[in-house]
């Protein structure tokens, strides 16, 4: 029975790990933009599976809160507002297709280099407090700047964007 | 499954993907696409590290929702930056913005 | 600061040399838009020097020694230039006249100058020319002589390019300082030649030196020549003479100053500063000698052609500074310096009284004004008259005596052709002078009737003349220059006054300083007389020279006279009847075409064309092809620069990758 919901585990565990995988290489190759943001939002899902592995019920639901439920449909949005399915889906390059897959490989290969070759070692007490009331708390008191900074830049990205659409309309108009 | 280095490996191949992505797509929304697998790469590696080594498990956590936030307000400017590039150039093809070539 | 009180010479002297300086850039900066205080702080300060000059004379009027004051300003190794201040009896004798004329020409810019919209400049330029002098008099090394002696140029270039909104002006000015620049290229090589012969440029060291014979002879001679093509800049000597008469586009008042205490002075007193020097080198003492003769006879001739009033007094300066230069030539320590004392006095008298006849007419043409009626003004005829008799050197006046001891001098010296020079300069300076007085004072009675073909016949006789065009621009800009810089001011008698008491005081020393001669001869031979002995004139033949010389300042007048003064006289002179001679004479002798051509040929057409050719291809074909490597390079790495981010991206994340795999597996 252990071993079995072991095994089941395991198989959900590989299953999301695909999944965001797909997800990522379907939000990046096809040409056709809707694809990609539905591929997004398949990667993003497993992602927030992937959180739900590692513990945080919270994070995982925050992933899927933030990252689905509002910035892919602000880039559907986008994606309404700039027609690009109306305009002609430029050709892919050969050569930047190349060039652009062995720089990236390079990168990801230094990548897994350096977290193969590094002796992690966990710290020598750990605390098990998983709790959201401990994030909250720490939050307003430990981070607070930071909490508080981090709102100002969402604010501030807030105006920004209205500013930045807003503007160009009434100079292009 | 559940070591430290599959997640790290998970991670750099999906920020490997976001970065394929930011060098090939010409496609502006394309590449915000990819910039936000990038930052999910990044993520699951904070989560990673906050899962098997952190001695505060919330930390790791705070970070993650921090990091969140911030890419909410990049998708928002970068969004905003895409229309008005749109609506200058009529495309959201990177190639096309060359204004500052020399 | 305390070492300047305890010495109260040397506060004195600060003072007087320093003040004029500080007016100038009160003036410059605080008031210039208030001429009456800037006046009044130009005048304060000049008067502050007079008293000043007149302390240190009487103070140390009986001390033997030279006093000097000097700091060692450049060190460079075993050659050491001084800075301060030197006092013998030639700088303060000197210091009392830049001092004295500087005040009373300030004093009659009161009136001249008044309503000039430029007033405040014209008062912090004179206070600059009086520091510059002041301190190029009591140098102590020939180097801070030098930097003054430019800084007086300079200052006679602004003065002279006064009305700078006139064309001429401007040009004059710029003649003024170009000619007397290429004077100063020789003094400068000849003060390096001696520094680096001998090491020290102290004046009273190189004299010292030279007459005990410490310097090679060689060196003497080319350095004293070199030194020498300062003073004939400086001093209007033969070949750069021109630029003096048209100095006179500045105001009158500038004229006087200039002509008589401070930039012409320049040259003879540094010629008689470092006379021990310059006696040591027969060769160029005998050369200085030619170079002055030719300058007074020519410049006495081409005084007589001239009908600007200005002009003939500018030619008189030249002459009578080429007879200057004579007699210190030729041996005559006390004789130079003496007529540079005395003709500073009446030089600055009569450029002043011609200032008064040109304010109130309007012209600097003698016909017009005799015509206008210039008799009428009583102080200024009558100076004028005192000063053109000290001019041609009639006793009792000042230049008799003067005259008298210069030619002293010349008939001491073996050749007698120089003292037959002499006496024809005097004979022509007497003319020249007494033609002007003349006709000025008997104006030729002009028919009422016909008042036009008077103007016609004038400007026939101009015509025919033949004046170059730029003198005859120069001469007609100068009378419409006046004509609108000064209207009639109100106030006309307080204005009147402020220039005629200069012109009393002036007229007063023209007619004392002659009977000072003994003392001030004891007072400057004093301690150099044993040096060079032979000061001759007083021997055997003394009365007949005086009565030679007398006799032929009184021809001169009487030849005027009779050409001019008479009843009937035609007024034409024996000119008139040669004209090619006076076209000659009219023209400078072709100087300045002759320098035109000069500049022309070997300037402009030989040395110039390497010059551009230098200038076109090396430096600027460098800069192009420096330029061209620039633009080339530039283009090359713009290539990088294609905007394509992505590209740009993919470059940096693949050097980061190969950095991390080369540092991590």
């Amino acid at each position: 029975m252990n071993f079995m919901t072991e095994a089941m585990a395991q198989a959900a565990f590989w299953i999301v790990v695909g999944l965001t995988l797909a997800g990522a290489v379907i939000a990046v190759f096809p040409r056709n933009i809707v694809y990609n943001v539905l591929g997004l939002v398949l990667a993003l899902t497993g992602v927030a599976g992937l959180y739900v592995f590692l513990g945080s019920m919270f994070i995982g639901l925050m992933q899927l809160l933030i990252y689905v439920g509002a910035i892919c449909v602000a880039i559907v949005f986008a994606i309404m507002l700039s027609r690009p399915l109306h305009l002609e889906v430029p050709q892919r390059k050969l050569p930047k297709v190349l060039l652009a897959a062995m720089a990236s490989c390079l990168f990801a290969i230094a990548l897994i280099g350096v977290s193969l070759r590094t002796a992690w070692k966990p710290a020598a007490e750990r605390g098990t407090d998983w709790s959201v009331a401990t994030i909250g708390e720490l939050l307003l008191t430990r981070y607070d700047l930071v909490f508080e900074v981090i709102s100002l830049v969402l604010l501030v990205a807030i105006l920004g964007a209205i500013v930045t659409a807003g503007f160009s309309r009434r100079l292009t108009s | 499954m559940n070591t430290l280095s599959t997640y790290l490996i998970i991670a750099a191949l999906l920020f490997g993907l976001g970065l394929l992505g930011v060098l090939q797509r010409r496609n502006l929304i394309g590449m915000l696409i990819s910039i936000e697998l990038m930052l999910n790469g990044a993520n699951i590696n904070f989560m990673a590290f906050n899962r098997f080594l952190a001695p505060e498990p919330a930390v790791g956590q705070i970070i993650t929702l921090f990091v969140m936030g911030l890419a909410a307000a990049e998708a928002a400017i970068g969004l905003s930056i895409i229309l008005a590039l749109f609506r200058k150039f009529r495309s959201i093809n990177v190639e096309r913005a060359q204004q500052m070539r020399g | 600061m305390s070492w300047l009180f305890k010495d109260p010479v040397l506060l004195a002297a600060v003072l007087c040399t320093w003040l004029p300086f500080l007016s100038m850039a009160v003036i410059l900066i605080f008031t210039r838009h208030k001429p009456q205080l800037s006046s009044y702080i130009s005048i304060g300060a000049v008067s502050t020097s007079l008293i000043c000059a007149l302390y240190l004379l009487i103070k140390l009027v009986h001390v033997g020694e030279p006093v000097e004051y000097r700091t060692a300003w450049l060190i460079a190794d075993d050659i050491i230039i001084p800075f301060g201040y030197l006092f013998d009896p030639l700088s303060l004798l000197m210091l009392l006249i830049v001092a004295v004329i500087s005040f009373l020409v300030q004093v009659y810019s009161l009136g001249y100058m008044a309503g000039d919209p430029g007033f405040s400049r014209y008062y912090a330029f004179q206070s600059l020319f009086a520091w510059a002098m002041m301190d190029m008099v009591i140098a102590p090394g020939m180097l801070q002589l030098y930097i003054f002696w430019e800084l007086v140029g300079l200052a006679s270039y602004l003065l002279i390019g006064f009305y700078y909104e006139k064309w001429s002006a401007g040009q004059a000015g710029k003649k003024a300082f170009v000619m007397t620049r290429l004077g100063d290229i020789g003094f400068f090589l000849g003060l390096i030649l001696l520094v680096l012969g001998f090491g020290d440029l102290g004046i009273v060291a190189m004299n010292e030196a030279a007459q005990a014979q410490a310097i090679p002879s060689y060196l003497i001679t080319a350095s004293a020549l070199l030194i020498f093509c300062g003073v004939i800049g400086k001093s209007a000597q033969f070949p750069l003479l021109t630029w003096l008469p048209d100095a006179m586009e500045g105001p009158t008042p500038v004229s006087a100053l200039l002509h008589s205490a401070t930039m012409v002075a320049a040259g003879v007193y540094m010629f008689s500063r470092i006379f021990p020097f310059f006696a040591a080198s027969p060769t160029a003492m005998a050369i200085a000698l030619a170079i002055g003769t030719i300058t007074m006879l020519l410049s006495s001739t081409m005084a007589m052609a001239t009908y600007d009033i200005k002009q003939v007094w500018a030619y008189s300066t030249v002459s009578q500074l080429g007879f200057m230069v004579m007699g210190l030539a030729a041996g005559g320590y006390f004789a130079g310096v003496f007529h540079l004392t005395t003709h500073a006095g009446f030089k600055a008298l009569l450029f002043l009284c011609s200032g008064v006849f040109i304010h109130e007419y309007h012209s600097n043409d003698m016909r017009d004004i005799g015509k206008g009626g210039g008799r009428s003004l009583k102080i200024p005829m009558v100076c004028m008259t005192v000063g053109a008799l000290a001019l041609s050197g009639v006793f009792p006046f000042s230049g008799f005596f003067s005259k008298e001891a210069i030619m002293g001098v010349l008939a001491a010296y073996p050749n007698k052709i120089w003292l037959l020079a002499g006496l024809l300069g005097a004979l022509m300076t007497a003319y020249y002078s007494f033609r002007l007085i003349f006709m000025i004072l008997f104006p030729k009675k002009v028919d009422a009737t016909m008042p036009h073909d008077a103007v016609h016949y004038h400007q026939e006789k101009d015509d025919k003349i033949q004046i170059d065009h730029e003198e005859a621009a120069a001469g007609h800009g100068a009378a419409h220059g006046h004509g609108s810089s000064h209207g009639h001011e109100e106030g006309h008698g307080n204005v009147f006054w402020y220039m005629a008491w200069p012109l009393i005081i002036l007229t007063t020393i023209t007619l004392v300083l002659g009977f000072f001669q003994h003392s001030l001869e004891g007072f400057l031979l004093g301690h150099a007389a044993d040096a060079h002995g032979g000061e001759g004139g007083h021997g055997a033949g003394h009365y007949a020279l005086l009565i030679a010389a007398v006799s032929m300042g009184l021809a001169g007048i009487a030849w005027a006279y009779y050409e001019f003064g008479r009843k009937g006289a035609s007024q034409e002179g024996f000119l008139a009847r040669l004209p090619k001679t006076q076209a000659l004479f009219a023209n400078r002798w072709y100087i300045d075409r002759f320098l035109r051509r000069f500049l022309d040929r070997a300037i402009y057409g030989g040395l110039t064309n390497v010059f551009t050719r230098n200038d076109r291809r090396v430096i600027d074909g460098g800069i192009d092809g420096f330029c061209l490597f620039t633009i080339g390079s530039g283009r090359l790495f713009s290539f990088l620069q294609s905007g394509m981010l992505q590209y740009n991206l993919l470059v940096m994340v693949a050097a980061v990758g190969l950095v991390v795999l080369y540092f991590v597996v």
